[in-house]
């Protein structure tokens, strides 16, 4: 028999002998492993889990325009210098005002994307329900209070131009432009028209309703207007678009307008009136309680403006480092964005998550320290009841090097056995944590297994090592007689 | 003669009874620490959650939506409000109910006015640090020192009311600082329609909002600016709050409609909405509503952080349990030979049984004992170190510690006793079964 052989003969017949002594010492193992795994991953995870609550209190970094208004293409840009892991939510808000003609009253409207919103205002609390199809609003309680909208009432909004901003019959490609002439009997016809970017008229609109009825008043209905789509101007009438049949003068009307019509700001259109309901009723104790809000396709329908945002909330969880190179990253490499922090929130966000994180950091220390002693008493404890084994070895003339090395290999049995249930425990007692509390997933540390493993071998074979080395100590005979 | 037996064990073993009197201590310590911590952990990190600044808003309840709504800037009105809460009555947000939990407030009053430098801006009056005596004898500083710590002062320092000269400085945001070109330790005059009064820039703040742009003075200049001696706009409170349920959700639509016991139960707790409604009733005229984005995230925060300490409180005090059950199991197997001599001699199974568990809980006593006062120690490093304030240490974890320990204890040594009872005596002393 090989001396290697008769070791492990003699660490697996003591370990099958003394069957409940080393279960004992291998659930207190197995009990400090889990703990050390389960804390260790619970604080490695906590930070992230716990910024994903932060972003409770609502955005952490805006988007502005740095002149005029955000373009969505820039804003897709700004967008991709957040990792998608990151980013929670992206909230484009537009806000113009809108009247309430039959109150005389106006009030500031947002569009937005009501998706997105509750991402990134998770605090925002609406009696009712958040709009989900066209043509419905969300009223801000303020608001509500003032003209009485309960859920399911309808209001009625105007969209009034604005004005008319350096007038001018030299046009570029994407302005609106809007005029008016003379048609049948001296009435006025009004044309409102947007050119595409090749100068052509990408659409129109024609207010004849003043011209005779059922005649000229056909003049702003489709098929006449359609046939001006595409068409650069000037226009002659007869050679570029035909006349509507009895209704010359009229044509002639919408032509002339055209011919005539000055660009105008954007968002100046002729004045545009829908219907909408009531679906919730918006509380939140701050300044949005005094607004409308609909879906960015409501008030682009209403304003005739497409893919232009006045600010973009962005719920961004990441450390407020990260933050800051991501914003002033978005301001660098993005023209005509601007990334700002939102003070208020990402910096008692620091102070409070650096708390949290201390705490657990020194609670986990503090279990670990009461955990590992309270392992190595007990391993103690096991051991020191095996001084009279200790003695009759030596008194057969074992070498205390041997001795030593046989413990040191049982300790290591142990402790690895005990630190790879442990490891297993642990990551399960993490993950009922984070179900429990965070209601996600817990990110699981590989590295953290080989460690638990080893730091379970480690206390386990020092606190073999100091009993035997006692036992060894004492000469074999004093040991043996039992004093 | 027990007595003598017990006495003798312990002074005869005493190195082996100190083993297991340090690992109670240690479960002890563990279970003391871990469980003051949790139950204080909900006020504490509550605390921390006050660096959000004004969890509740004072505005006069018919107050008009023009200023908010329109941006109404009146010409012949500096002041951008049209109903008033009186300056006097802010002392009572201190007499309510919940008056200890009202942490700090600050009143506001906003106009427009002209700066000596060329330029107009939006003058804000509030109180920075306003020494207050109440009628009750209280004393206190209140203020938006408390309620704007994510300010960060870029050039000079906060306002200080109560130094000398203190009600004649003002703190300027920063865009409005560049735009006028001025810096901490310059003068200048603000202009109002009723009034005008000269100050010495205190400090230049970054806020990151809306304040970047606007200046800050205190309250009594700029309410002479306007002619609006006593009055303020709205005021921003503080409060200690009690996470949302039901019951305060239900409140929060119509207190009245609640049945007795419930209102009471609804006015007796620390809801945001209970407290609401008492600012209510303590200031005339006023509206208090929650500020949701600071109300609701913290009743979030403090439930999360909650559960995690219990969860992890309930971990480490199953581990110290089974360590210390661990422990004293081993140690009782250890005597084997001395429980098979008693035997062998005649003793009863129930006088072995009798003498080793109290030699047990004897030791076991004064682990506790020890263990409790390590335990407040961890539980004050905790505190001292995490939130910098002292871990209230409740009494109602002395016999809940005691109780678990002994508990453990008692359940990590009969069962031992018992098997080793079970053995032949001749059996256990030849070692054959050691």
């Amino acid at each position: 028999m090989t001396k290697r052989k008769m070791f492990f003969r003699m660490i697996t017949a003591s370990l099958l002998r003394r069957r409940s002594r080393m279960l004992i010492a291998l659930l207190s193992i197995g009990i400090g492993a889990t703990i050390l795994a389960g804390l260790v991953t619970v604080y490695y995870d906590v930070p992230r889990q716990m910024a994903r609550q932060f972003r409770s209190y609502g955005a952490n970094m805006i988007l502005l325009p740095e002149d005029g208004a955000l373009q969505q293409a820039d804003v897709d840009q700004a967008l991709e210098q957040i990792p998608a892991d990151q980013l929670i939510g992206a909230t484009p808000y537009r806000y113009v005002r809108l009247d309430m003609v039959t109150r005389q009253q106006s009030f500031v409207t947002a569009g937005t994307d009501f998706a997105e919103v509750q991402k990134t205002s998770p605090y925002f609390s609406v009696t009712g329900a958040y709009p989900e199809k066209q043509r419905e609003v969300l009223v801000g309680k303020n608001v509500a209070d003032t003209i009485g909208a309960k859920p399911n009432s309808i209001v009625e909004l105007t969209y009034r131009p604005g004005r008319t901003q350096a007038a001018s019959t030299e046009h570029k490609p994407g302005d609106s432009i809007q005029g008016s002439a003379e048609g049948y009997n001296h009435a006025p016809v009004y044309v409102t028209a947007k050119l595409g970017s090749d100068m052509t008229i990408e659409s129109i609109s024609v207010d004849a309703s003043l011209q005779t009825e059922e005649i000229g008043s056909k003049c702003g209905e489709e098929p006449f207007t359609s046939q001006f789509i595409g068409k650069t101007l000037p226009l002659a009438l007869g050679e570029d678009v035909d006349a509507l049949t009895g209704a010359t003068m009229t044509s002639q009307g919408v032509v002339d307008a055209l011919n005539t019509a000055v660009t105008v700001d954007d968002g100046a259109q002729a004045s545009y009136t829908l219907n909408f309901t009531v679906t919730g009723i918006l509380e939140t104790g701050g300044e949005e309680e005094d607004y409308f809000y609909m879906s960015m396709d409501d008030l682009e329908t209403i304003t005739g403006e497409r893919d232009v945002l006045d600010v973009v909330e962005l719920s961004v969880s990441g450390s407020s480092d990260e933050l800051a190179a991501e914003s002033e990253a978005i301001t660098a490499d993005t023209p005509g964005v601007s990334a700002r922090l939102v003070k208020r929130v990402t910096k008692s966000e620091t102070s409070v998550l650096s708390k949290l994180q201390a705490l657990v950091f020194l609670v986990t220390v503090v279990v670990l320290v009461l955990t590992m002693v309270s392992v190595s008493t007990t391993m103690m404890a096991v051991v020191t009841e095996r001084r009279r084994e200790i003695g009759l070895r030596k008194a057969l003339g074992a070498s205390d090097g041997s001795i030593r090395v046989e413990f040191l290999g049982e300790g290591l049995f142990l402790g690895g056995l005990g630190g790879i249930l442990g490891a297993v425990l642990g990551f399960v007692f993490a993950q009922v944590v984070s179900v429990n509390v965070f209601g996600s997933d817990i990110r699981f540390n590989f590295w953290l297994l080989p460690l638990t493993v080893l730091v379970s071998m480690a206390v386990a074979a020092l606190s073999c090592l100091l009993p035997v080395k006692r036992a060894v100590a004492i000469d074999p005979a004093l040991v043996l007689k039992g004093e | 003669m027990l007595f003598r037996m017990i006495r003798g064990a312990l002074v005869r073993q005493w190195s082996k009874m100190l083993l297991i009197a340090l690992t109670i201590a240690l479960g002890a310590s563990l279970a003391t620490s871990m469980i003051n911590v949790m139950l204080d952990v909900g006020d504490k990190v509550n605390e921390e959650l006050k660096a959000y600044g004004a969890n509740i808003v004072v505005k006069p309840n018919d107050s008009s939506l023009l200023t908010d709504i329109y941006d109404v800037e009146d010409e012949k009105d500096d002041a951008l409000a049209t109903a008033w809460l009186r300056e006097d009555e802010i002392g009572n947000l201190k007499a309510i109910f919940w008056a200890f939990n009202i942490r700090d407030f600050a009143p506001f009053v906003t106009v427009n006015a002209s700066l000596s430098t060329g330029g107009e801006a939006q003058v804000v009056g509030t109180w920075f640090n306003h020494h207050l005596s109440l009628p009750t004898g209280e004393e206190l500083d209140a203020g938006v020192r408390g309620l704007r710590t994510w300010w960060d002062v870029t050039e000079g320092a906060w306002t200080d009311e109560q130094a000398e000269g203190g009600g004649a400085q003002v703190m300027i945001g920063r865009a409005l600082a560049e735009a006028q070109g001025l810096h901490a330790g310059d003068t200048l005059t603000v202009t109002g329609h009723e009034g005008a009064f000269t100050a010495t820039v205190a400090g230049v703040f970054d806020s990151g909002d809306d304040a970047d742009e606007q200046l800050w003075a205190p309250l009594d200049a700029v309410q002479a600016l306007a002619g609006l001696d006593g009055k303020v706009a709205s005021i921003e409170v503080s409060a200690i709050t009690t996470p949302d349920n039901e019951l305060a959700r239900r409140a929060a639509q119509n207190p009245k409609a609640l049945s007795r016991s419930d209102y009471d139960t609804w006015y007796c707790t620390a809801y945001v909405s209970a407290v609401c409604y008492q600012i209510t009733e303590a200031i005339s005229g006023s509206v208090a509503s929650a500020v949701r984005q600071v109300a609701e995230s913290e009743g979030a925060i403090l439930d999360k952080t909650q559960l995690l300490m219990i969860l992890i409180t309930a971990l480490s005090l199953v581990g110290a349990a089974l360590g210390i059950s661990n422990l004293v199991t081993a140690s009782v197997m250890e005597r084997s030979h001395e429980i098979g001599l008693l035997k062998a001699i005649g003793a009863h199974d129930k006088a072995i049984t009798a003498t080793v568990m109290a030699e047990i809980l004897i030791t076991a006593i004064f682990g506790m004992i020890a263990g409790y006062f390590l335990g407040m120690g961890f539980a004050q490093f905790i505190g001292r170190q995490v939130f910098g304030a002292s871990i209230e240490m409740k009494p109602m974890v002395i016999p809940l510690v005691a109780g678990l320990i002994s508990l453990v204890t008692i359940a990590g040594s009969l069962p031992a006793i018992r098997m080793i009872l079970r053995l032949d005596p001749a059996e256990v002393l030849h070692g054959s079964r050691a």
